[in-house]
């Protein structure tokens, strides 16, 4: 190990890997939490519930195909670079927030919505009013597992060249460079650890207090 | 890449694919027997301890959070393990921490208070409380938490080619190395049949291993 190599992979290589890493995940959880949350209330609704069980069924298979595998078949399929990726990182982010979506949804208590629509609430202000705050701790629980494997499985979208940190990585067990092995590696867990408690920091500040749970 | 592309690949290459095959699931059943070994206990202990279950759980989320290729790396720079099967072992093993001792906490902690309390009154000491109710009402959560640690160990198994394991990852590997589409995605083909084909009937014994008064429709 030397002090250089370690301070070229720190100062030189790592910002840029930082940010494009950081692109990566935000790019991929803003489209997943736009596509599946809007999925999970429409699947939630008692109309659609039918397919409700078809989608889970379809998004688990996909959550089991393993990450290096998706993103291998991304390549012949979408081509090289940062798009291909997120495509791929987006199909197995899905399932985590679709899932908890409608959890979230359906654990609403019905006498909580009785009373609601008792009170004279429309359909659509008792989902925007009462449904869905009561619902996002545990929304943003799935979105946290979703963030953290994005972190995880973005290392490997290097492979596809959409670079992040995965890029710092590769070039270490190629070079044998353990410091940029320590560097990319490290990073890349302190990203992913400091995502994972900030979005658990906010599922607690964000939970109403007469239900949190000890 | 077509069809045919595909078949002469996996016709040409049958011998190489039984041999990284076979080294993916003697990797995956080592490492998920010596995770079994270790963590069913260590869960099983945490459940006496709710102070000492929060420190463990929260040091288990934290590894797990660590993406699998970093994980990978940084234990290839520590001196003892270096490249090879040493690394690849131990960082599942670390990944199977947090699905498996979650999965027997929280299914021994879910068994009702009042049937254990049965059970003390019907004289039956701790240990058999432990073998004769308290695992076997909990197995459904315990076996969720199995076939997590299961599909997930084969997946990351794969990125371990990276750190010098001779597995279907390897396909991947090499296929992009040369761009080789038809052998990249053969490997992901197989790697992903593999996986979902484990989850599929690892979930068929899931549902069958409830005891009929405890099942829930979903």
């Amino acid at each position: 190990m030397r002090w250089e190599n370690f301070r070229f992979a720190l100062f030189e290589k790592a910002p840029e890997a930082l940010l494009e890493h950081s692109m990566i995940v935000v790019i991929t959880i803003t489209l997943a939490i736009l596509i599946s949350v809007p999925l999970g209330v429409f699947l939630s609704r008692p109309k659609y519930k039918k397919f409700g069980l078809v989608t889970l069924n379809i998004l688990n298979l996909l959550q089991a195909v393993p990450g290096i595998a998706v993103i291998a078949l991304a390549l012949p399929i979408l081509g090289l670079g940062m798009k291909p990726a997120i495509v791929a990182l987006l199909f197995q982010s899905l399932l985590p927030i679709v899932r908890n979506t409608i959890a979230g949804l359906l654990g609403v208590s019905s006498d909580v919505k009785e009373a609601a629509s008792g009170m004279g609430m429309s359909q659509r202000r008792i989902l925007w009013e009462v449904e869905l705050p009561l619902a996002i701790p545990i929304i943003l629980s799935g979105i946290r597992t979703a963030t953290v494997y994005v972190v995880s499985i973005g290392t490997l979208a290097s492979l596809i060249g959409a670079g992040g940190l995965g890029n710092l990585i590769m070039g270490g067990l190629s070079l044998f460079r353990p410091e940029y092995l320590l560097v990319g590696a490290g990073l890349g867990a302190l990203m992913a650890i400091f995502l994972d408690r900030m979005i658990n920091y906010l599922e607690y500040r964000i939970t109403p207090p007469g239900m949190r749970v000890e | 890449m077509t069809l045919t592309d595909f078949v002469s690949f996996l016709v040409k290459n049958t011998k190489t694919i039984m041999e990284y095959s076979e080294n993916h699931f003697t990797l995956v059943l080592l490492a998920v027997g010596i995770s079994l070994l270790i963590w069913v206990p260590v869960g099983l202990l945490l459940t006496k301890s709710d102070k000492w279950a929060a420190r463990v759980l929260a040091l288990a989320n934290t590894i797990f959070c660590i993406p699998s290729l970093s994980m990978f790396a940084i234990l290839v720079t520590i001196p003892m393990f270096g490249l090879g099967r040493k690394s690849a072992l131990l960082a599942l093993v670390l990944y199977a921490m947090m699905p498996l001792i979650r999965s027997v906490y929280d299914g021994v902690k879910n068994v009702d208070r009042n049937v254990i309390e049965a059970a003390r009154g019907m004289g039956m000491s701790t240990k058999r409380i432990l073998v004769e109710i308290l695992v076997p009402l909990g197995m459904p959560i315990i076996f969720a938490g199995f076939r997590i640690t299961v599909v997930m160990t084969t997946g990351i198994a794969a990125i371990a080619t990276y750190i010098g394991e001779r597995n279907l990852g390897r396909f991947i590997q090499e296929g992009l190395v040369r761009s080789n589409t038809p052998m990249m995605v053969t490997g992901a083909l197989i790697i992903s049949i593999i996986a979902i084909g484990l989850d599929t009937i690892l979930g068929v014994i899931e549902k069958r291993i409830v005891p009929k008064g405890l099942r829930v429709s979903r």
